[in-house]
C-alpha cells in the first residue's frame, strides 16, 4: 500500500506524519473499525426510524393525532386542583383549609368517633379494640383501604406459601410442579381490579370483594417470587437434612424454608406495599375505601374534594412505604434487633443521621 | 461402632472417572484419614459412603447392609458446614436427632427434654455450650464447624463421615475442629472417615490412612505405613517438600500451633 492511498482512507483528515509512522496491520484494523462503526450507526438510525413509525401508528390508534387536547380547559380545572386563597387580601396561596375540611368533614384520615373512645378520658380500650375492633376503622376511609390491603394480603400468604413451595421443581418433580406453577401464572394474568369484577356476584361491589380479589392476586404474585427465591437455595443444607434420615416435609422446612425465611418474609412486605396500592385502584371501580371517594368526586366534577383525597392516598401509601422499607432493612441486616423503645425514642436522632448523609 | 467394606466402588460421571473400583475394608471404630489432590475422588467416595451418591458399580456396605440412601446411622460433616445459618446453635444441633421425631415436634421443638439435653451435651462436647443460643451465621467458620460436629453427634450415628471438615479454616481452628473430631469419635467408639489434604494434620491426628489418586486406592495402611514415599505416590508429581514432617519437627509444629491458638 503507497503512502497516498493510505492517506486517502481516512478521508486526509489525519496528518500524513503520523500515518508514515503506523503499521499495514494498524491501518487495516484502524479501517475495521470505522467500517463496524459505519454499520452500528446506521444499525441504530434504522431502529430509531423503526420506533418513530410504531409511535405514529400508535399515536393515531389512541386519538392522540388530532385528538381534541383542552389545554385550556385543563389548566382552568387546575385552579380547582389547587384552589387559591390570598392572605393579607393580596398574596396568592394554597388554600389548605379547603382541603382539610373536606378531609374532616368525609373522616378520610380519621374517624373522631371511633378515635374518641381511645382520646376522650378515660378511654374505653375495652370497647375500642375488642367490641368496635377500631384499630383500622379509626383511620377512617384511609382505614378500610389499609385494611383491604393488609387483610388480602393475609389470607393470601398461606396459599401463597403452599403453591411456592409446591411449585419447586425441588419439591413437586418436574412436570407435576407446573400444575402449581400454571394456576398461579393464570392468577396473575387476571389483574386484581378484574377478580374485583369477578367477585361481585359473590360478595357484592365492596370491600368484601376487593379483599378477596387482593387475597387471590396475593397467591399469584407473591407465590410467583416463592418459588423464584427456592430456585436460587444451596444444596448443601438439603442434603444436610438427607444425611440426618430427615422426612420429606421435614427436609422441605428445614433444608430449604430455613435458608429463604428472611427473604419470604421481605418479599411478604414488598406486596403487601403493593396491595395497599391496588386497595386504591380496585376501590375506585366502587369497592370502597379512598379509591371509592377519588370516583365519586371525579363524578361531582368536585375537583378540590378530589384532590385532597389524592393527598390522604399519598400519606397512606408513603406511611406504608416507609413502615415496610425499615421493616425490611432490619430484616436483612445482621446487625442487632433494636428495642421498641429505641426503634421509636431514636427516630429524631436517625432521621438526622440519614439526612446529613 | 460399625464395620465397613467398600466394594469395588467405581463412579463415573459422564466420560470423567471419579472413583476407580475402589474396594476396602475398615473394622469397627477406627479413625481413617482419606488423602489425595483435589479432583482425586475423596469428596465421591465419602458421598457414595454416605448414600448421597449412587455409584455406577460396587457397593458400600456397614454392617453388612448396602447404603442404597441416606441412613441415620451415618452422620456427614461437610466442608461448607450446612448449618441453618437463621437458627441458633441449639436449634442446629437438635435438628440432627431429627429423624426420631415428627414434623411438627421438630418444627415447633417440642422433643422431650433428654432430647434437648443430648444436643446441649454435643455443643459441650465441641465447646459451643456458652454460644448455644447465638445464630450460626454470626458464629466464625471454626464454630459452625464445629456446631456441624455437634449435629452429627446428636443424630447418634455408628459412622462418622467429614468431607474436608477443615479445607476452609485458619490453621488453629483447623487443629481444633480435628481436636473435637477424635475426641468424639474415640468416646463414642465411632468408624470416622476424614478427608483432607493437609498431611502434617493428617499424621497427626490419623490412625489408618486411604490414599487416592485420580480415582485409584494407591494407599492403604496405617501410621507407620505411611512415610515419605507412600506421601510421594499419594501426591504425585507435585513437590512433597514440607509436607512431610517428621515426629521432631511435628511436635514444633503442634506447639506454634497452639501457642496460636490460645
Amino acid at each position: 500500500m503507497s503512502r497516498d492511498e493510505r492517506v486517502e482512507t481516512d478521508g486526509g483528515t489525519e496528518s500524513p506524519t503520523r500515518l508514515e509512522n503506523a503499521s499495514a496491520e494498524v491501518n487495516r484494523q484502524f479501517e475495521k473499525i470505522r467500517e463496524t462503526r459505519r454499520r452500528r450507526a446506521i444499525g441504530w438510525a434504522g431502529l430509531l426510524g423503526f420506533i418513530l413509525f410504531v409511535l405514529i401508528q400508535g399515536m393515531s390508534a389512541t386519538e392522540l393525532l388530532g385528538g381534541d387536547v383542552r389545554i385550556a380547559y385543563f389548566v382552568g380545572s387546575l385552579r380547582e386542583f389547587f384552589p387559591i386563597t390570598f392572605v393579607f387580601g393580596f398574596i396568592p396561596f394554597l388554600d389548605v383549609g379547603q382541603y382539610l375540611a373536606f378531609i374532616r368533614r368525609e373522616e378520610l384520615l380519621y374517624n373522631p368517633e371511633i378515635g374518641g373512645l381511645l382520646f376522650n378520658w378515660p378511654p374505653q380500650l375495652y370497647t375500642f379494640f375488642f367490641q368496635e375492633l377500631g384499630i383500622f376503622s379509626i383511620f377512617g376511609e384511609a382505614g378500610i383501604t389499609l385494611a383491604m390491603g393488609v387483610v388480602g394480603t393475609i389470607l393470601g400468604f398461606p396459599i401463597a406459601l403452599m403453591f411456592g413451595v409446591l411449585g419447586s421443581e425441588r419439591v413437586t418433580p418436574f412436570p407435576f410442579n407446573f400444575i402449581f406453577r400454571g394456576t398461579m401464572s393464570f392468577i396473575r394474568a387476571i389483574p386484581a381490579i378484574v377478580w374485583t369484577l369477578i367477585f361481585i356476584p359473590f360478595a357484592g361491589l365492596g370491600p368484601t370483594s376487593a379483599t378477596l380479589a387482593i387475597a387471590f392476586d396475593t397467591i399469584g404474585n407473591l407465590g410467583r417470587l416463592f418459588v423464584d427465591e427456592l430456585e436460587e437455595i444451596e444444596e448443601g443444607s438439603i442434603e444436610a437434612m438427607q444425611t440426618t434420615g430427615a422426612n420429606q416435609p421435614q427436609i422441605v422446612f428445614f433444608g430449604m424454608l430455613s435458608q429463604v425465611k428472611t427473604s419470604f418474609i421481605a418479599w411478604t412486605l414488598y406486596i403487601l406495599e403493593i396491595n395497599v396500592r391496588i386497595a386504591v385502584t380496585v376501590g375506585v371501580v366502587g369497592a370502597g375505601g379512598l379509591g371509592l371517594v377519588v370516583e365519586s368526586q371525579r363524578g361531582l366534577l368536585n375537583f378540590t374534594n378530589m384532590m385532597a383525597t389524592l393527598f390522604c392516598i399519598f400519606i397512606l401509601i408513603i406511611s406504608v412505604e416507609l413502615f415496610s422499607q425499615r421493616l425490611r432493612s432490619r430484616l436483612r441486616s445482621d446487625e442487632e434487633v433494636r428495642s421498641w423503645r429505641e426503634l421509636i425514642f431514636g427516630f429524631p436522632n436517625r432521621m438526622a443521621n440519614s439526612m446529613l448523609k | 461402632m460399625s464395620r465397613i467394606e467398600i466394594d469395588g466402588l467405581t463412579k463415573r460421571f459422564g466420560d470423567t472417572v471419579a472413583l476407580d473400583d475402589v474396594s476396602f475394608e475398615v473394622p469397627a471404630g477406627e479413625f481413617v484419614i482419606i488423602l489425595g489432590v483435589s479432583g482425586s475422588g475423596k469428596s465421591t467416595l465419602l458421598r457414595c459412603m454416605s448414600g448421597l451418591t449412587t455409584p455406577t458399580e460396587g457397593e458400600v456396605r456397614i454392617d453388612g447392609r448396602p447404603m442404597t440412601a441416606p441412613r441415620p446411622e451415618v452422620a456427614m460433616i461437610f466442608q461448607q458446614h450446612n448449618i441453618v445459618g437463621d437458627m441458633t446453635a441449639y436449634s442446629n444441633a437438635l435438628s440432627g436427632g431429627i429423624n426420631r421425631s415428627g414434623f411438627l415436634e421438630s418444627v415447633l421443638q417440642l422433643q422431650d427434654k433428654s432430647e434437648k439435653q443430648q444436643a446441649l451435651e454435643a455443643l459441650d462436647t465441641v465447646g459451643l455450650l456458652e454460644e448455644a443460643q447465638q445464630k450460626a451465621r454470626r458464629m466464625s467458620g471454626g464454630q459452625q464447624q464445629r456446631v456441624g460436629i455437634a449435629r452429627a453427634l446428636v443424630q447418634e450415628p455408628n459412622v462418622l463421615l467429614a468431607d474436608e471438615p477443615v479445607a476452609s479454616l485458619d490453621p488453629g481452628s483447623a487443629q481444633d475442629v480435628m481436636q473435637y473430631l477424635k475426641t468424639a469419635s474415640k468416646d463414642k467408639g465411632l468408624s470416622t472417615f476424614i478427608s483432607l489434604h493437609q498431611v502434617n494434620i493428617a499424621r497427626k491426628f490419623g490412625e489408618r490412612f486411604i490414599g487416592l489418586q485420580n480415582g485409584k486406592k494407591v494407599f492403604d495402611g496405617y501410621l507407620d505405613e505411611l512415610t515419605i514415599d507412600a506421601i510421594d505416590e499419594i501426591y504425585g508429581d507435585i513437590d512433597t517438600e514440607g509436607m512431610f514432617i517428621t515426629q521432631d519437627t511435628d511436635r514444633t509444629v503442634a506447639d506454634s500451633d497452639q501457642e496460636a491458638t490460645p
